[in-house]
Formats: C-alpha cells, structure tokens, sequence
C-alpha cells in the first residue's frame, strides 16, 4: 500500500519534472522568436538597398556597412531629434501618469456622484480615430498660437494616452484595501499626503507599467508630430526616418541605423522600469 | 582612441547643422547668429529692403540617396544670396506624409508660400478650393516656351497655370541585356516578339518582368501602354475626358491581355502583395528580366555608386512594343510631369514668392539634369549635356516623343483614380473580367459628371 | 474620514486638469468630425451642408461593411489572443528560474515600431525570398501560399503581426496584475495542496478578473480603430482584401479628398466603438462586480 502511494509519488514527481522541462524548452523557444527582431533590425542596419531585400533577413551583408551609422548621423540632424524625443517622450509621459493617477484616485477613493459619468468621459476618449482629430486639432493650436511648439505634442500625446492610462490604473487602485487609507487618516493625514507618500508608491508598479506603455506609444509616434512641427529644430527621431525616404526610392540602410539608434534609448529606459515592477511590489507589501 | 573617434562624429555632426541652419533648415533666430556678419555686409551695401521669410515645403528630404536635396538647397543659398532680405525656410516631408498634411494645413488655409504640387487631379480640390495662385504673369516674360509641350498645360486650370514643373518623365521597359542575350532574345518590337520573349523566360523558370503592383499605379502603366498600343492615345483619354466611353472594345481588350500575360506567369509571384521597391530589387538583383519604370530610375542604371557596375553595363531600355493591327505608334509613352512649384494665394509675400518659384525653375532647368540626374520639365540639348549613354538615349526619345499620355491616375480625379487603381490590382489578381473592369471605370467616371 | 473623502475642492484639484485636456484636445475634435460628418467637403474648399446624405451613402457602401466586417474580425481574434497572453502571464509570474529574463525578453518586441514590424514581416512574408516560403519550399511545398497577395489569405496574415505586436502590452498589463496578489493567498493555497493550474484557475484569475476585462474592452476597442500595419504593409490591399474601417476612412479623407464622408465614418466609428463597449461590459458584468468602469 504505501509502496504504491510511493511510486504514484515518484510519477508524479517525475510527469512534473517532464512538464517543467517541455515548458522551460517552449519557454526558450519563444524568447528565441521574440529576440530575433532586435538581431535582424541590427543585421538591416549594416546592409544596403540591395541586400536588405535579397539577403534572407538572418543573413549577415558581405561586408558590414558601418557606414549607414555615419550617414545618419553626420546627414540627418540626427542628435537634434534625439534630444526631443527624449524631453517629448519624457514630459508627456511624466504628466500622464501623474493626471492619471490623481484622476484614478479621485474617482475610485474618493465620494462623489459623477464619477462614473466622468470615468466614462475619460472611456470614450480612447475611441475615436487619430486621423479624424488631425484637422480640428491643428485648427486649434494654430489659434492658440502652439503650432510648430513642443508643447503641442506634449499635450497631445498626455491627452490621448490619459484614457488608457486611466483604465489600466483602475483595476489597480480597485484592490488596494481600504483600511489603509483609514489607518492614514486616522493619524491625521491629509488627502494630498497621504496620495503622494502612500497610494503613489503601493501602486508604482502599475505606475511603471503604464509608463512603459505610454514611452512607447511617444516614442515611436509621428503622424502629430508631422503635423504639428514644422521645424526641423523641433522634430523626433520618427520623423528622422522619413529623410532617408525618397520621391521615389529610400536608403533603407539609414533607415535601419535610425531605427536601431531609436531603439537604445527605449530599450534602456525599459529595462530599468521594468524591474521597478518587481521592486514596486515587494515595497508595497511590506508596507501594506 | 574611441573618444577620438565620437569627437569627429560630433564635429561632423555640428557641421551638418550649421551648414542646415545656414540654408534656410533652422529657426530665423538660429540663422541670424549663423549669418550675421554677412547680412549686415549687404545691408550697408545696398538699398535696405524690408526682411521677408518665404516658407517652402518640399518632399525631397536629404537621404543619401536624393541627391535632388543637394540642388535644391544650392539654389536657395543662390537665391538668397542675389536677394539678400530674402530669407527661406524650409519644411520637409516624406512623400505620403507631405500629401498628408498639405491637406490638414489647406483646411486652414496657412499653406506655406512656396510648395510643391502634382498635376491634374491632385491638384483639382486646391485650385477649386482658391489655394494656389495663377502663374502666368512670370510664364508670360518668355518662360512659358521653355516647357516641353504639354507640360505646363498638366498644371492649367480654367485657363491659367497654378504650378511651375520640375520634372517629365517616361517609362520605358529597361532590360537586362545579359539574360537576353543568354537565351538568345532580341529587343522586342511587336507584341507577340515580346510573348515570345516572356514565354521563352518563364520554359528556363526566370520570372520574365518584375512588378510591385502593391502600389498599384505600376500595374496600370502596364494597362495603360497596352490601351495605348491598340486604341492609340485617343482611346484612353477620351474615355477619361468623357468625349467617349470606358466600355470601348479596345479597352476592354487592353484588359483581356493584361490578364493572358498574367496567365503565362509573365509577371514575378505574389506581384499583388509585393511594393515597387521589392518588386524593383527582384530585377536589379537579375531575378527578373524586365521592369517598366518610370525615368526617374535612371540614376540607378547609370551612376548610382551603390549598384554594381556590372549590372549597370547590362541594363538596356526598349519602347513598349507595337501591338499588331492597332492604332498605336510605338513612340507613343506613358508619363508625364511629376511635382511642381505652387506659389499660395494668400501668402502675404506673394511677389518674392513668384520670383523665387521663376528663379528656382529657371536654375534647376539648366542644372537638374547634370547633377541630379532628373529630367525637368523644359527641353534639355543632349549635346550640351555631360551624362551616361543610357540617359542621352532616354532624353533623345522624349524629345522624338510623337504623344506622351499623362498617367492614369493622375490625370483622373482622385475619386476615380482610387477606383481605378484598386481595378488594376483586382484585374492582375484575375478576380475581374475583363468586361466588368471596364464597367467599373465608366460607372465612377460618369459619377463625377 | 468621509467628509475627508467628499472633499470637492479637492476632487476638482485632482480630476479637472486632466478633464480639461480630454474636453479641449479629444472632445473638440469627436464635435467637430461629427459636424463635418454632414457635409459635402473635400477638406480643403467650401463646405456645404447635406444633413444625413454621408450617412445614408454608408448604409449602402459595400466597401464600408466589407472593412467593417475585417475589423470586427480581428476584435475577434484580439480577444481571443489575449487568453495566450494570460496563459504565458502566469507562467511567467510563477517563481520560476530565470522568469525575470524571460519576461523581458518577450516584451521587446512591444518596443519596435510599426515602421520595423512591417519591413519585418514583409521580409517573412515575401513571395519567393520570405522567411516562411523558404522554410516551405524546404520541406517540400513546391506552391507555397502567397501570404500578401492571395486575397484569400491576406487578412489572416496581416493579423498575425498585428496579434504579436501587441502581445508585450497584454503581457506586461497581467504581469504586474498577476504580481499585485497577495503572497500570502497562494502560499495558503499550496499548503491545502492546489496544484499550480488550480492556484491559476481558482485563486489567481477571478482576483484579476477586473484587470481581464479592462484588457478585453482594450483589444476590442484598438482592434476597431486598427490603422497601422494594414497601412504600411499592404495599404489595404489586394483590392480591399484586407481594407479595415480605419484604413479606408483615412482613404477617403486624405486620398480621394471626400473628408466629409471620411468624418462620416470617422463619428460612425466612434458610435460602433461605443455600442460595442457598452454591450461587452453587460456580457462581463457580474454581481460582486467591484470593478466600475
């Protein structure tokens, strides 16, 4: 009898082991798949017109052409760019997170009758199309005299990411218990102090999730920044691509090397905030 | 060592920007500090005149490729220096994204002074819409006979020219000398020549003609040349012009071989979901044999460093071959003007405006050729030309051109030219009979009556 | 506590700004393509007004519904992804070794641009030289499918990069959910002797359940307003074969200079996204529903 119980104990042991294995080997195949981009977005930035399109993309050129990096960046107003992406990116990213969360917090701690209406508000702000807001958009800040300034994409980015940020916020603020704000208050906290020194930092891994999400979207944007920038002074790496495309031809080398150039910084920023998931989460449970 | 290294790129780097800023690519501010010394050396010396900035809005943006940047700002640096108050700003855009926001700033009527326009229908909703401004009185001093004919006339209006051209080309079938000769083709000059030569391709499985008919205006050239060989140029436009009708029998056919070159797998796989760039590759990688073009490409076949030598040696061109009992001349082409200067109605410089668009066609004429390697829109003296053979050949053909048939899609309203190009794709992706593809077309272009 | 709560001054100090930006910069422009909407304009020239005319033109657009149809489809298949997403969630959230590697690796992709993705995909989907056909025609597939251009098939190959494109958002979104449960349930759990797929099943998904379907709504409502990749990769093509609403109205507003039709389906988008909104939080609602958006 107890034999038997040993033996099931041992299959089961081992079915375990040969499910972790297989999910391990699945694991390493699918992190396999989703590096082999960044590799082949390196491998495009060293080739030319000719062989990005005949070399299988895997493929290394015949002779690397570390010479597109140069063209970008000595041809292209390259470093202009760079530093607006970055102070774009980063204002409109620090101001969506911060007016998302005061919002959030507003309309799930705090009593009051319209916040579901104006939650809705927030909601339908993520369903209309980008293009549709072109025209009226730039009708507005040319009267308001923000064309062709940063600000307007600024603005613009925090306006239609506050939505989204806003809904994945949600969830979040949803399960964070209420006794800890009782406790706050209880020891004479205010509303401002206790939002900045305790709901901020129990929520910050959401935090850093939602700014991941908002770096991205900015970062890679261009159809407003098109629109809205006309100097080159103010333009953002996206828009840096487009030089190396031509009437009728483009040089997909420097178009390669822009992308790769654009992806250090983001991929940077990434990693760092990511881990602030992680970190976030252990901070806020020793404290809740 | 690598420091060393980063320094240069930065020196580079800077370089670039103040060589920008100095033609007109930065803010005022940032020229005023550039130039400065300059400016005020011409204005002890002459008359002072009041500072003016003349905003222009092209699509040719520096990629190493576009050499056509390069002139552009060689003569704004000229222009400015002949005109020292005059100071112009420069906006660039990509293509598709230039269209795009043309359209977004006309809504607010704050186009820029100067800008580039194509001919035709594109340009239709911007003169209706009073964007653009006549240009006739700077045509009227003697430019108006510099044009190739038929040129200026793609930017007339009611009577008057909204848009100066910078461009005229033609699309001739270039070929790869080598694997003709490998298989023993010659230059086909009729159209069962020219099947004999695609049939003879696909029995050695070399994909005969390259097509990225994604972008579906390649794919009506082939139509449109087909239409041409065996109505002549009249049918064609006449249906367009509504002085006749889509459903002629001789567009109906120009249809039906489209679709029987399709059927002998005359054209590269997957030609529907490949761009003209992909397409373009299959044939200077010697993947295919033929490709129809437009002249624009020539700098590839001839001087572009990054293309083999060899494989430019072996380029060659044909005209379209002749279609047997059609009305079609074999110097007839497909082609026409691409973009040119616009100068808009409510810029409140209008009068520099005018001077620059007039100074800035008049010097790209004599230059573009040579240094750019475009075909502008005004007669070009290949005897005083230094350029390839390939191009000689080329210009000298435009010149004994007997009619030049402006692109479909250009020509069309943008409506139709939308209805058109998605027939085109369906007709090369054989999912349309001949007969209803010419339905198609006469149903939109009778809409719009 | 909760005259504390019921502070207005400070709810106003806390929602307005951020309700000003939408009201100026989102809710602006949704009047205005709707006032467009009824009229006959090309976005440059004179408008003139035509009431419903753009409207009643849409009921009878094939095209249009054809798009629509493509759309709905890939809400459809946005939906359905998002359980993959969820499934490599858990398993990544579970204390396995290595798991923090592996989780930044699978959201890189999430880091490209669309302008990437397309060049990627059109290299893996090319007709003769393409990643897949090759790998095809090695195994012996003499006729493999023309992923592109085959009217057939060029829907669902567009999906598919469309689906990975936004994997790493899904993924990140239920990671830092997933990660947001309290230790100590789970440890509770393992000590009555749950195996890990019931800890997934019964005690991890209902405690994120509001976070699923805020992430159900998302993939619905990005699916229905899709733009880019169709864009880029095939411009809707061959012959509308994968033309969705998105695509075809920035057609008409900026290619065949019809913006007032454009805007047209531009607001009718918006209704649908709102119609459709509305009826997947009644079929996600549920009683003890704390979760009010």
């Amino acid at each position: 009898m107890s034999q038997q119980n040993s033996i099931v104990g041992a299959e089961k042991g081992i079915r375990k082991k040969i499910t972790h294995g297989f999910l391990y080997i699945l694991l390493i195949i699918i992190a396999a798949v989703q590096i082999l981009p960044l590799v082949w977005l390196f491998l495009f930035s060293l080739k030319d017109n000719q062989e990005v399109f005949n070399l299988p993309p895997l493929a290394l050129p015949q002779d690397p052409k570390w010479g597109n990096y140069v063209t970008v960046w000595t041809e292209g107003n390259i470093g202009v760019y760079f530093l607006n992406s970055v102070i774009v990116t980063g204002s409109a990213v620090l101001l969506t997170v911060l007016l998302a969360s005061f919002v959030t917090f507003a309309i799930t701690r705090m009593n009051w009758k319209l916040n579901k209406l104006v939650l809705g508000l927030f909601m339908v702000g993520l369903m209309i199309p980008v293009h549709s807001t072109l025209i009226p958009l730039f009708n507005f800040y040319l009267n308001i005299g923000l064309m062709n300034h940063p600000l307007s994409i600024i603005l613009t980015y925090t306006a239609f990411n506050l939505p989204l940020t806003i809904m994945i916020l949600l969830g979040f603020y949803y399960t964070i218990p209420r006794e800890l704000e009782e406790a706050a208050i209880m020891d004479g906290c205010s509303v401002h102090r206790m939002f900045f020194r305790i709901i901020l930092p129990v929520t910050a891994p959401v935090v850093a999730t939602t700014a991941i999400i908002n770096m991205i979207y900015n970062w890679n944007e261009f159809v407003f920044v098109n629109t809205f920038i006309s100097s080159d002074k103010y333009k953002t790496l996206t828009v840096g691509i487009q030089n190396f495309i031509g009437q009728y031809s483009a040089d997909w080398g420097a178009i390669g090397s822009t992308l790769v150039i654009s992806i250090l910084p983001i991929l940077l920023a990434f990693v760092v905030l990511s881990n602030s998931i992680v970190e976030g989460i252990t901070s806020g449970s020793v404290k809740g | 060592m690598e420091k060393k290294a980063f320094k240069g790129l930065l020196a580079l780097s800077i370089a670039s920007l103040v060589t920008l800023a100095a033609c007109g690519g930065g803010n005022s501010n940032d020229e005023n500090e550039a130039t400065g010394a300059t400016d005020s050396e011409h204005n002890v010396n002459e008359e002072p005149k009041e500072e003016v900035t003349l905003d222009f809005m092209h699509l040719w943006p520096w990629g190493s490729l576009d050499i056509y940047n390069k002139v552009v700002n060689q003569i704004i640096d000229e222009f400015e220096e002949i005109n020292p108050h005059i100071t112009v700003e420069l906006e660039l855009l990509e293509n598709e994204q230039y269209k795009n926001k043309l359209q977004v700033i006309s809504s607010s009527n704050q186009l820029p002074d100067v800008g580039m326009t194509w001919p035709a229908g594109f340009m239709e909703p911007y003169v209706n819409g009073e964007m653009f401004t006549p240009l006739d009185d700077i045509l009227d001093d003697g430019l108006r006979d510099d044009f190739v004919t038929g040129t200026l006339e793609a930017y007339e209006m009611n009577g008057n020219s909204y848009a100066l051209p910078l461009e005229l080309n033609i699309a001739p079938v270039f070929y790869n000398q080598a694997m003709f000769e490998e298989y023993g083709l010659e230059v086909p000059e009729t159209y069962d020549d020219f099947l004999h030569v695609i049939d003879t391709f696909v029995e050695n499985d070399i994909a005969p003609i390259a097509l990225g008919n994604r972008d579906r205006w390649t794919g009506s050239l082939w139509y449109m040349y087909l239409a041409d060989r065996i109505g002549g140029a009249d049918a064609l436009n006449s249906a367009i012009d509504r002085s006749g009708s889509f459903e002629d029998e001789r567009l109906i056919e120009a249809a039906e071989k489209i679709q029987d070159m399709v059927d002998r797998e005359a054209f590269i796989r997957g030609l529907n979901g490949l761009s003209d760039q992909e397409a373009k590759s299959e044939f200077m990688n010697s993947n295919a044999a033929m490709y129809l073009i437009g002249s624009w490409d020539l700098p590839n076949y001839t001087t572009n460093e990054e293309v083999s030598q060899e494989f430019r040696d072996n380029v060659g061109f044909f005209k379209f071959p002749v279609v047997e009992g059609g009305e079609g001349d074999i110097n007839s082409w497909v082609g026409g003007p691409g973009v040119g200067l616009f100068v808009a109605e409510n810029s409140d410089v209008k009068d520099e405006a005018k001077e620059f668009v007039k100074y800035f066609v008049q010097e790209w004429d004599k230059i573009s050729v040579e240094e750019a390697g475009v075909i502008p829109g005004t007669q070009v003296d290949t005897s005083q030309v230094d350029l390839p053979d390939l191009f000689i050949e080329v210009l000298d053909e435009l010149n004994n051109a007997s009619d030049i048939t402006l692109f479909a899609d250009v020509q069309m309203s943008p409506a139709v030219a939308e209805t058109h190009l998605n027939m085109i794709q369906t007709l090369f992706g054989g999912e349309v009979s001949p007969e209803d593809f010419a339905k198609e077309h006469e149903e939109a272009l009778s809409a719009e009556d | 506590m909760n005259k504390i709560m019921s502070d207005k001054m400070i709810i106003a100090l806390y929602t307005l700004p951020a309700l000003m930006l939408i009201l100026v910069l989102i809710y602006v422009p949704i009047v205005l393509t709707g006032y467009y909407g009824l009229m006959d304009w090309d976005g440059i020239g004179q408008m003139t007004f035509i009431g419903l005319e753009n409207y009643r033109v849409l009921m009878t657009d094939s095209m249009f519904w054809r798009s629509a149809y493509h759309s709905l489809l890939l809400a459809v298949f946005s939906v359905l992804s998002l359980i993959i997403y969820l499934a490599v969630s858990v398993v990544l959230s579970a204390n396995i070794r290595g798991a923090d590697i592996f989780r930044k690796v699978y959201l890189i992709p999430m880091l490209l641009s669309s302008v990437a993705i397309a060049q990627l995909w059109m290299r893996i989907y090319h007709p003769s030289n393409g990643v897949m056909n090759r790998f095809l025609m090695s195994i012996g597939i003499d006729n493999p499918p023309l992923w592109l251009s085959d009217t057939n098939i060029v829907l669902f190959a567009i999906f598919v990069p469309i689906l990975w494109q936004y994997a790493g958002f899904y993924i990140i979104i239920y990671y830092a959910a997933l990660k947001n449960i309290p230790k100590e349930l789970v440890e509770a759990a393992k000590i009555d002797g749950a195996t890990p797929l019931q800890i997934a099943y019964k005690i991890k998904l209902p405690l994120i359940s509001g976070i699923i379907k805020v992430t159900i709504v998302l993939a619905v409502i990005g699916s229905l307003k899709y733009f880019d990749l169709i864009y880029v990769m095939t411009d809707g093509g061959p012959s509308g074969a994968s033309e969705v609403m998105a695509s075809y109205m920035y057609k008409l507003a900026f290619r065949t200079n019809d913006f007032g039709y454009g805007s047209a389906i531009g607001f009718f988008l918006l209704v649908l996204i709102l119609l459709v909104t509305y009826f997947i939080r009644k079929l996600t609602a549920s009683k003890d529903d704390n979760v009010q958006y």
